[in-house]
């Protein structure tokens, strides 16, 4: 086994030999202590392992390993942010009498979310994807309050919607091969194939449910605030980005389909706008945030599809880098919310970092933001899709003002200092978030660091803030005329179809019950003899 | 490959039964023991045939005292057969182990009732799911299917309580009507061609309509012995009631001995029976996954939600019909599939009742809304009732994913898109039932809630039977060359 590969095996293999050691009391009574040393092999595979491959069962059972760019970047910024919110949890989940079961549930999830990205193969990617889509349902439901409880039953049952669409695309792609290929492999006999349409259309279902595309976007305003802060983190950061992953391994990028990059776009700029349009409208600075990531989720989206639209074989690495932004930004933000709800309301120094994280989200000029957003848009090359993306950064302004009011009023009024356990993970994590994108900048994207220093990037990531903020005034002026719109809005509507689903399942009781009385069940036994009998008459 | 080695076909059968006789005649102390001293040479027995049918690549066959058919009897294990028989073996040693807590004979007493008939119950049980894996007549089956009904009746009444006295009658009636349309169509079959041998009516059956008529009787007898929707009547009220290990041995392998002679009817006597046939078959299977894993969700009792999930994973099995249709059926992932689950639904389904058994007895009862404080109780048993659960829901790692996706891959290669979505949409709400039982399981037990803590060495075996479930989800995604061995052969050595 080759270094690389030892350094990709352990990286799976790590969280699940702790998620194993707690069967024993005595790892169980310090589970929280594990969290942050999980991830490690993971941060060092993405720094040192790039192009390795580790063939962990050979063909035809098949489980194969392997990094490249686009799983590196994501791979690593998961890795730091599991660290940084896993330093954080020891702090913040410090006594709570469920801390075991917690942690046993990060785990588990941790270890999908790190796999996704690099596993290889299709059967094993279908696994790891089923890991941390299931395993965040404890996470997400840990809390036992009946707004948990619900928000668990949407994802749980939006999550298994989305497994069942994966499933039946991935058959699809794998149907030429023998056993189970590559997703390369795979992907190539795609275009032709003569279920391309289906397929295309089950893969953006299923990952797209992952990433929050409306309107498969319900659960996430729901399941991401109700969590333990650092579990938001990881959830909104980290486990979205199984959804990017997946689009980016299993969409043909680099064939160039125009049609259905277009279409990808198009969703993926609805969903910006109108996560902003809703997100405006919530008053907890946490559905805040769940809300901005569905909308950067969107333009992750109509990045992807710009790319594919044209192939350009650039897609798969900008929209990583892209991702890797949000995911160190948008933890650093949930992580902060937790700070700032400790007491840090009033001070200067966690209230102007978190307007930078936020802003950033918009594309903040010298921020990661600014620069992933301008290596992103390299992707649009159509006039209307670059204008629409950065009037999406103007509302993502907007968003952020409304986060940064919300949550300046969140904290305790006095003002008090919040524990080191808290405030050192955030603090690392947001300046994590602000100088990786400056490091991997020429290698991922080929521009120079000057560029960002020019006055043609400096202008374009400008006016739409300009433009935010200005938008954010008249928020400010008009905002208590704006109708207030339940947490995951439409969700509320197919709730309300609840009372008919009941009313069919009874339905289907008394019907049981009329077929297990003795003359129907003898009846129908002889009606299938007959029907078996014509049916074999008939297909002879 | 005949000779010394087949002699090994007949231990399979004969062991067990020994031991039954040794019980009546020798009433030992404690009929336990003799089943656990008659255990390991039956299971060496069984592994030795699978492991001479896989060397040999070829099926393994004794003709009883020289006398080929149609005058003498002959058993032979085929691939498949040698199959299922390991796996019935192991699932009995695990579920007799399970058992071992409620039906031991209590100190000092020569004998009693219900561990006595329990022993010597499990024993009969397994010579018969070993005669209906190598029986090749269609009247030894017949034989073998009526000691398996009449092993496995009484062990749904065990405690001797009314009601299932009443489930163990409905169970016994319902049985016997399936038994009877079998016969009729055996009558059927013997009146046109004076033979009952498999090897012989391969050659001679026609294409008529007495032949059809035949076919259909026997296997809508099988189905209703099988409880697939709309003829479960019997299902939910036996399984649910019988005491858990006994529930574990009806659910994963007695109700698969009449399907596994319906697949043998269907491949065995006439290379494909016709599409409409096929996909009237799967139209039922479609229709129990559907309707039963809906009704499963809706249970208030743990065991009644188990059974109704057996009816409903009992219908997937009835998917493979119109997957696999080529020449060489049994070399399709539709085949591969189908039995794949057979042997994974065994697993789980055994995992889910033993585990079930004992929440119950942790918690003293088995409702649904109030399994809060079960995960305390019994951790491993919920854990293992998940690990079974995944493969119900058809996730990976797990045998019922492997199956399901061998089944949807079938489904697709052959554009029959309805079964793959049948199967996707069979998924989701499995994983509604199961999560509901899980969810309440984790939950925290209120106060004054009485909680009966289950030694772990029990609840070790829930887990054991779990874990197979999951280890068979390693197999490779493709038709496996072991379950065509002695198929493509029909005809005698």
């Amino acid at each position: 086994m080759t270094p690389a590969g030892l350094l990709l095996a352990s990286t799976l293999a790590l969280p699940l030999i702790m998620v194993a050691a707690c069967i024993k009391p005595w790892v169980r009574a310090r589970a929280l202590d594990l969290l942050p040393f999980a991830p490690l092999p993971g941060l060092v595979t993405a720094l040192f392992a790039p192009g390795g491959a580790l063939v962990l069962a050979p063909d035809p059972m098949r489980m194969v390993l392997a990094l490249d760019l686009p799983g590196a970047l994501l791979l690593g910024g998961a890795a730091l942010l599991w660290t940084g919110a896993g330093l954080y949890a020891r702090s913040y989940m410090k006594g709570d009498p469920k801390a075991a079961r917690f942690a046993v549930w990060w785990l588990l999830t941790l270890a999908g979310s790190l796999g996704v990205f690099i596993v290889a193969d299709i059967a094993s990617f279908y696994l790891v994807f089923a890991l941390v889509s299931l395993s965040a349902f404890g996470l997400v439901s840990h809390e036992d309050t009946p707004g948990a409880a619900r928000a668990g039953f949407i994802y749980m049952t939006l999550a298994i919607l989305g497994e069942a669409f994966l499933l039946l695309a991935f058959v699809m792609l794998a149907a030429g091969a023998e056993g189970n290929p590559l997703i390369g492999e795979a992907l190539a006999s795609l275009p032709g194939s003569p279920w391309e349409t289906t397929i295309i259309i089950l893969l953006v279902f299923g990952f797209g449910l992952k990433m929050g595309l409306v309107p498969l976007h319900v659960w996430m305003p729901l399941a991401h605030p109700v969590a333990p802060m650092p579990a938001s983190a990881a959830l909104s950061g980290i486990v979205v980005k199984a959804g990017v992953i997946g689009l980016i391994r299993f969409l043909p990028l680099d064939v160039g389909l125009p049609f259905w990059g277009h279409v990808l776009t198009a969703l993926g700029l609805f969903t910006a706008f109108y996560a902003v349009l809703v997100g405006v409208t919530q008053q907890h600075p946490k559905t805040v945030l769940a809300y901005s990531t569905v909308s950067q989720m969107g333009f992750v989206a109509a990045v992807l599809g710009g790319g594919m639209a044209f192939g350009s074989p650039l897609t798969g690495d900008l929209a990583a880098f892209y991702a890797l932004h949000h995911m160190l930004v948008k933890g650093a933000l949930f992580l902060g919310v937790g700070v700032t709800a400790a007491g840090g309301r009033r001070t200067l120094w966690v209230m102007l970092p978190m307007a930078a994280l936020a802003l950033s989200l918009a594309g903040l000029p010298l921020t990661s933001g600014a620069l992933a957003k301008y290596a992103a848009k390299g992707l649009m090359h159509d006039d209307l899709g670059a204008a629409l993306a950065s009037l999406a950064a103007a509302g993502s302004t907007v968003l952020m003002l409304h986060f940064l009011r919300l949550v300046a009023a969140f904290g305790k009024p006095e003002a008090t200092m919040p524990s080191a356990g808290l405030v050192l993970p955030w603090a690392g994590i947001a300046i994590a978030s602000l100088l990786a994108p400056w490091l991997l900048l020429e290698t991922v994207t080929g521009y120079a660091p000057a560029t960002m220093l020019g006055l043609d990037a400096l202008w374009k990531s400008s006016w739409p803030i300009v433009l935010g903020a200005l938008l954010f005034q008249l928020l400010r002026r008009f905002g208590n005329r704006l109708p207030s719109i339940p947490e995951g809005d439409i969700v509320v509507l197919a709730e309300a179809t609840t009372p008919a689903i009941a009313r069919f399942g009874t339905a289907i009781e008394r019907a049981d019950a009329v077929l297990r009385r003795w003359p129907v069940a003898g009846a129908a036994l002889l009606v299938i003899v007959l029907a078996l009998g014509a049916a074999l008459r008939v297909g002879s | 490959m005949s000779g010394d080695a087949g002699f090994l076909l007949v231990l399979a059968l004969m062991l067990p039964a020994t031991g039954i006789v040794a019980m009546f005649a020798a009433p030992m102390r404690a009929p336990e023991r003799l089943a656990f001293l008659l255990y390991p040479p039956t299971l060496a027995a069984v592994v030795a045939i699978a492991v001479i049918v896989g060397r040999s690549e070829a099926a393994l066959s004794y003709t009883l005292g020289g006398w080929s058919p149609p005058l003498g009897l002959m058993l032979r294990a085929d691939g498949a057969g040698a199959a299922l028989m390991v796996m019935s073996a192991v699932i009995i040693g695990l579920v007799g182990l399970s058992a071992l807590g409620a039906f031991r004979t209590p100190e000092g007493t020569s004998e009693a009732r219900q561990p006595f008939a329990f022993w010597a119950l499990l024993l009969a049980l397994w010579s018969a799911l070993n005669l209906v894996f190598l029986a090749q007549d269609l009247f030894t089956l017949f034989v073998a299917l009526e000691l398996l009904t009449f092993a496995a009746v009484p062990m749904v009444c065990l405690n001797g309580k009314a009601d299932t006295l009443q489930a163990a009658l409905r169970y016994l009636l319902f049985a016997l009507v399936g038994s009877a349309f079998y016969l009729m169509g055996v009558a059927l079959i013997y009146g046109a061609y004076g033979a009952l041998d498999f090897a012989i009516l391969r050659v001679v059956m026609r294409e008529d309509a007495a032949t059809a008529l035949a076919v259909a009787l026997m296997i809508g007898g099988l189905m209703a012995k099988t409880a697939v929707f709309p003829v479960h009547l019997w299902l939910p009220p036996a399984h649910a009631g019988a005491p858990p290990p006994a529930s574990a041995v009806l659910s994963a392998l007695v109700i698969k001995a009449p399907f596994f002679l319906i697949v043998r009817l269907w491949f065995d006597l006439a290379p494909y029976h016709g599409a409409p046939a096929a996909n009237l078959l799967a139209a039922l299977g479609a229709v129990s996954i559907l309707s039963c894993s809906l009704l499963a969700l809706r249970q208030v009792r743990l065991k009644l939600m188990i059974a109704y999930s057996t009816v409903a994973q009992v219908g997937y099995l009835f998917l493979m019909f119109p997957l696999a249709t080529s020449d060489m059926p049994w070399e399709t992932l539709g085949w591969s599939g189908g039995l794949l689950q057979i042997v994974s639904h065994a697993f789980a389904k055994a995992a889910m009742f033993v585990a079930a058994g004992l929440i119950a007895e942790a918690l003293g009862h088995d409702r649904i809304d109030d399994l809060a404080g079960a995960a305390r109780a019994a951790p491993v048993s919920v854990f293992a009732f998940a690990l079974a659960g995944l493969s119900l829901m058809g996730l990976p790692p797990s045998g019922g994913f492997n199956a399901k996706v061998m089944l949807i891959s079938g489904a697709v290669a052959t554009e029959q898109w309805w079964i793959a979505v049948v199967i996707l949409a069979g998924g989701i709400l499995a994983a509604g039932y199961v999560f509901r039982v899980i969810g309440k399981a984790m939950a925290d037990a209120g106060e004054g809630v009485a909680i009966t803590p289950v030694p772990r060495s029990r609840e070790a075996i829930p887990l054991a039977l779990a874990l197979c479930a999951l280890v068979i989800g390693f197999v490779p995604l493709q038709p496996f060359a072991y379950l065509a061995i002695g198929r493509s052969t029909g005809v005698m050595p």
